[in-house]
């Protein structure tokens, strides 16, 4: 990690400071800093996306704007520590209005979200445009917390960040498995005792704490991103608890360096666009190029899946037209034509699993083996013996399988939640090619379920 | 004279403000597969549910061994409805049973040697000790249905508390479940169980309750299992109930 | 004839916020019935480099290719999300979070970067730039009209004349997207339109408030009129007049308190909302909270006249000493029952009127039907029936007793072995 993160120093401390190489400390505490925020809004965020409510800061985030011109005007101060205070009441005001609205109104839950949003962002908007309007001594600059500016932190600044972050870090850290518990089963949670209601608030509370935190870096408009992307993110490369959540703060610190960088290099750039952008390319190419859940390696087991049935499919139509003692040859065109089916791409796959068998060796052409047929002068090939051996395994994995499944609906059950091994298993084992790939199976479809009724 | 295990007074709950499950009146004195019958939608998840706290209840109490549940909260076990559960989250099967030594181990302490010991005993037990390292979503219907077994062994519990634990699973799951139920039993632990076949339910259960919206009858099941009772239970008079529920919801309005 | 170039420029700007504000508002009811409040917030937000590319590419703000970019924009969000939920099997929220915060993204780097080049300010993405707008003219018909307001009224044309001609598909799919597919509508045509109405009433929006309140004018005004009116026709009704309302208040407050129009509009929305909360008939906080006092009140009388009937019925007397006050509410519910003739007080003793007695006996009936049904119907002890009969009396109205009384054998008296009193037709 170290050299990424010198990388992405070198043209801040270029420009800051007017000398390459010169790592002047002020910088590195500014960079520090926010490198502490973006990794506590991954850690964060990634328990709000498991709680299945990645969205939860989005209030808070747009109410923060209001709060923090409140803090200027009601104690005349702008030092960031008193502002980010006015953030946090505000947002903590915003989510209590979100929570009454839904208790006490009719209003569905996406349009009370949208409600608090909307109308706190203006009345931040409002209050702001009003104290640089009336030039209000040290008003201007305001501004800045709507899109992030992290050229005019101080170390102070930077190190109360800091510090915050590595707060919010470890109380995560200390209350992990309460929150996964939380998260995953809310009502075994209550029936073991634990103050689900309370746990709720504690995680959106420190949500909110971030969302505060993150505003210098990346504003009040698009903070939420820091606290939902890298998570997201983060879930495509693994599937344990314990390491989705370093590698999300990993991603946001990488995604907020990069950003405080760029932003540097470009002065005139808000850090908050950089800061996102940045963690939405992480993001896209975790979607491409992640192990298992990413699109490229979904593609590939998926092809590779085809190309087991396609080989299966084949390996029976040659055993059909071989006739009933295996020695009539069999015509690669047909073979291919009726396992294809009609379609072109059904043609194609047949085609290429026709060559990965005869690569293999289980299906032979010509022979001596072969009865003559009158006025033939084609193509001929025939199944080996151990092509023979695995279309008959083949046949009898099918019956097996089918003799299951009549049984099932016998039994009257939904067959989809019954104990039986994974199909591919069962079948695809047996034509698997000579080179076998590791096949990722797929995850399985979950039904979206519904919020508990309040 | 020794409290009973399971006391249901006077219970009524509601959701919102609607009632849905009317003056309740149960006692449990003794270890046996109880289970809960009735039709759909009777109130019986809800039943559960009053119990362990999950659902408000606006009269009445429950008492386990005659205390309130949060004093003997290590003590009940619950096996919920399969359904509430996000299938992708990235949690193995050894960590799901691992919750259920959580109640025990308290705030913020880490599960250690012990916790992981039983949960593999508890994983051999009902038959997944070779998926102990997979994500859940891998699982078919009935294994997820006892990696919520095994979690509920984990937690030792006296009681256990078990809704439409067969719903969904096909018959030899089911008499698998069933079979780990009856050793529970045999070891001198209560297990209630809500269920919605009554042909099983007269074969495997030792004491039934029948409930649609209020408690029609209870007590060993060939006395409660009869023509009148469940004609009671299942040809519904529950019209009025509903109706009054509904009055009683918008608190004012008389039918 | 000189007008007032103040008022002027008011009524011009007053004149654009409102056309933006109702298309806002129309196409808001739909997605707020539709939950698709979050969706309407996505694409106000991700319609900006949609705008950007459009403007960077030769379009002017306000033409037909930025309304071409912006729709662009909006479908490729919707398309984005539900791809990445299909293929990566990411939760839809989830999704449009990352979606629409990337492409905003986007959107004000191109902007920030372009800004010299473009007529667009990157001021305007966040704040808008109505109090601009009115000094931006263009001849139209031989008169001078702002040009943003020669938008407005064409988005608004547009989205009335969508929403008008596909009305039916609309209602039903808002509704009931499955049965309406099952019927044979063309759901997914009817909601890619839906969401095209909103990409376009959200570059309106766009440019006289900004990227981030177009959401308030979106969602709130139909929030608000779903908690005054029931059917859909009303719902819109009122939403496109609060949001009127609020765009011309605004705009007016915002010139009043030197702040920025889009955030005062936003503001007043907000106090519509509550307002709203507060008065609405049925549900409102007002009306709920009467409501219950009502309730209440009802109780402490017949709760007291139950009581005097019952001691006459046990002391087998007609007059029965008075008997004890409870809390504030009981003893006014005592006061009015003897003011309005129910009840007679003399000496120390209370008979009942023939209407107080009437009244209490309908009570008392009530209890006991409902105690003897549970005695037959549940299993519970004799001890326990009274709680829930002493809860429920005041429930039961004269239908219900019939019924149940139609499930009792006739003539039977209440567990505890006490007559039940008769309907009386008053």
């Amino acid at each position: 990690m170290t050299p990424w993160l010198w990388f992405s120093i070198r043209p801040v401390i270029a420009s800051a400071s007017g000398t390459s190489f010169g790592l002047t400390y002020n910088t590195l505490v500014v960079v520090t800093g926010v490198a502490a925020v973006g990794f506590a809004a991954g850690v964060v965020g990634s328990l709000a996306l498991l709680r299945r409510r990645p969205l939860v800061g989005d209030a808070a985030a747009h109410a923060t704007l209001a709060g923090v011109a409140l803090a200027f005007l009601a104690t005349g101060r702008r030092d960031l520590p008193t502002l980010l205070v006015g953030a946090f009441v505000s947002a903590v005001a915003a989510l209590a209005t979100l929570v009454f609205i839904r208790r006490v109104t009719r209003t569905r839950d996406d349009a009370a979200t949208a409600i608090v949003i909307g109308v706190s962002f203006g009345i931040g908007l409002a209050l702001i445009s009003g104290i640089t309007a009336r030039g209000l001594p040290g008003g201007g600059g305001l501004e800045q917390f709507l899109l992030g500016h992290t050229a005019a932190l101080t170390v102070r600044d930077a190190a109360v960040l800091a510090v915050v972050s590595l707060l919010a870090v470890v109380v995560v850290a200390v209350g992990l498995k309460e929150a996964v518990v939380l998260s995953f089963d809310a009502e075994f949670a209550a029936a073991t005792g634990w103050p689900v209601g309370l746990l709720d608030l504690a995680l959106v509370g420190i949500v909110a704490v971030m969302v505060v935190v993150g505003l210098p870096a990346a504003g009040a408009v698009l903070v939420t991103a820091m606290v939902v992307i890298p998570p997201v993110a983060a879930r495509q490369w693994t599937d344990r608890v314990g390491r989705m959540l370093p590698l999300a703060g990993l991603i946001g610190l990488a995604a907020a360096v990069a950003g405080v960088a760029a932003s540097a290099a470009r002065p005139g750039l808000s850090t908050g666009p950089l800061v996102v952008l940045s963690a939405a390319a992480i993001c896209a190419v975790s979607f491409l190029i992640a192990p298992q859940r990413g699109w490229i390696a979904r593609r590939w087991s998926a092809a590779v899946l085809e190309n087991q049935w396609s080989r299966g499919r084949v390996l029976e139509v040659c055993l059909q037209l071989s006739g009933p003692d295996g020695r009539d040859g069999v015509d690669p065109t047909a073979v291919m034509l009726r396992a294809a089916g009609d379609s072109w791409a059904g043609r194609r796959t047949a085609s290429r699993a026709w060559q990965s068998l005869a690569r293999d060796g289980l299906i032979l052409p010509g022979g001596s083996g072969l009865k003559p047929r009158r006025g033939d002068a084609g193509n001929r090939w025939q199944l080996s013996n151990a092509g023979m051996a695995m279309a008959w395994e083949r046949r009898r994995r099918i019956e097996a399988w089918n003799h299951v499944l009549d049984e099932a609906v016998e039994s009257g059950r939904d067959w989809l939640t019954l104990d039986l091994p994974d199909p591919v298993d069962v079948l695809g084992s047996a034509v698997a090619p000579a080179t076998s790939v590791r096949r990722a199976p797929l995850p399985v479809a979950t039904p979206r379920v519904p919020e508990s009724q309040d | 004279m020794t409290q009973p295990l399971v006391e249901f007074h006077d219970v009524t709950v509601a959701y919102g403000r609607r009632p849905v499950l009317w003056n309740v009146d149960l006692t449990i004195d003794r270890a046996c597969l109880f289970g809960v019958i009735g039709p759909n939608g009777a109130g019986k998840s809800t039943m559960l549910k009053a119990a362990l706290g999950l659902v408000p209840v606006v009269g009445g109490y429950v008492r386990f061994f005659g205390e309130p549940l949060a004093r003997v909260r290590t003590r009940v076990g619950y096996v919920p409805q399969r359904e509430t559960v996000d299938w992708d989250f990235p949690v193995t099967v050894t960590d799901v049973v691992l919750m259920g030594t959580y109640a025990r181990l308290g705030w913020f302490r880490r599960p250690g040697r012990r916790e992981r010991e039983l949960a593999a005993e508890c994983l051999d037990r009902v038959g997944l000790a070779d998926f102990a390292g997979r994500q859940i979503g891998r699982l078919s219907g009935g294994q997820q249905q006892r990696v919520f077994l095994a979690r509920a062994l984990a937690q030792e519990a006296d009681i256990y508390l078990f809704d439409e634990p067969m719903a969904g699973v096909d018959v030899r799951s089911q008499e698998r479940i069933f079979a780990v139920l009856a050793e529970l039993r045999d070891a001198g632990r209560l297990v209630i169980v809500v269920h919605h076949d009554l042909r099983t339910a007269a074969e495997w259960f030792d004491r039934v309750a029948l409930v649609d919206m209020r408690l029609v009858a209870a007590g060993p099941t060939a006395e409660v299992l009869t023509p009148i009772n469940l004609q009671r239970t299942y040809a519904g008079r529950v019209e009025l109930l509903e109706e009054l529920g509904q009055a009683v919801a918008e608190r004012g309005r008389t039918p | 004839m000189t007008l007032d170039p103040n008022l002027t420029v008011h009524a011009w700007s007053m004149a654009t916020a409102a056309a933006v504000s109702a298309s806002c508002g129309l196409v808001g009811g739909f997605l707020v019935v539709r939950r698709m409040s979050l969706l309407g917030d996505a694409i106000s937000h991700a319609v900006l480099p949609g705008i950007a590319v459009a403007v960077l590419a030769g379009g002017s703000l306000g033409g037909p290719f930025v309304f071409a970019g912006a729709v662009a924009a909006a479908l490729a969000t919707v398309w984005l999300t539900q791809a990445l939920h299909a293929g990566v099997g990411l939760a839809e929220d989830a999704g449009a979070g990352v979606v629409f915060t990337s492409l905003f993204a986007l959107g004000v780097v191109i902007v920030t970067l372009a800004a010299s080049r473009v007529d667009l300010d990157p001021e305007c993405v966040l704040y808008g730039i109505l109090e601009l707008s009115a000094f931006d003219r263009v001849p139209v018909a031989g008169v001078l009209v702002p040009r943003a307001l020669v938008t407005a009224v064409v988005v608004l044309a547009l989205v009335s004349g969508l929403l008008a001609s596909t009305w039916r598909w609309q209602m039903f799919t808002a509704f009931d997207p499955a049965a309406a597919r099952a019927v044979g509508v063309p759901v997914t045509a009817v909601t890619t339109s839906l969401l095209a109405a909103t990409a376009v009433a959200a570059v309106a929006g766009f440019e006289a408030v900004g990227a981030v309140l177009v959401v308030a004018m979106l969602v709130v005004p139909a929030a608000t009129a779903e908690l005054l009116v029931q059917r859909m026709h009303h719902v819109l009704f009122v939403a496109v007049g609060v949001a009127v309302l609020a765009a011309c208040a605004g705009w007016i407050a915002a010139w009043y308190w030197n702040a920025s129009a889009a955030g005062m509009i936003a503001v007043v929305l907000g106090c519509c909302y509550a307002v709203a909360v507060v008065v609405a008939p049925g549900d409102g906080i007002l009306a709920r909270g009467l409501s219950r006092l009502q309730f209440s009140w009802r109780v402490a009388c017949e709760d007291r006249l139950a009581q005097i009937w019952r001691s006459c019925e046990a002391e087998d007397s007609p007059a029965v000493p008075l008997p004890d006050a409870g809390g504030l509410l009981e003893r006014l519910a005592g006061m009015w029952l003897e003011r309005s003739g129910r009840v007679n007080r003399r000496d120390g003793l209370v008979t009942l009127s023939e209407v107080g007695r009437r009244e209490a006996e309908m009570v008392v009936r009530s209890h006991r039907l409902w105690e003897t049904w549970l005695g037959r119907h549940a299993d519970l002890p004799a001890d326990h029936l009274h709680p829930p009969a002493e809860w429920l009396e005041h429930h039961l109205g004269a239908a219900m007793r019939e019924r149940i009384e139609a499930e009792l054998p006739h003539g039977e008296s209440d567990p505890h072995g006490r007559t039940i009193p008769p309907e009386s037709n008053s």
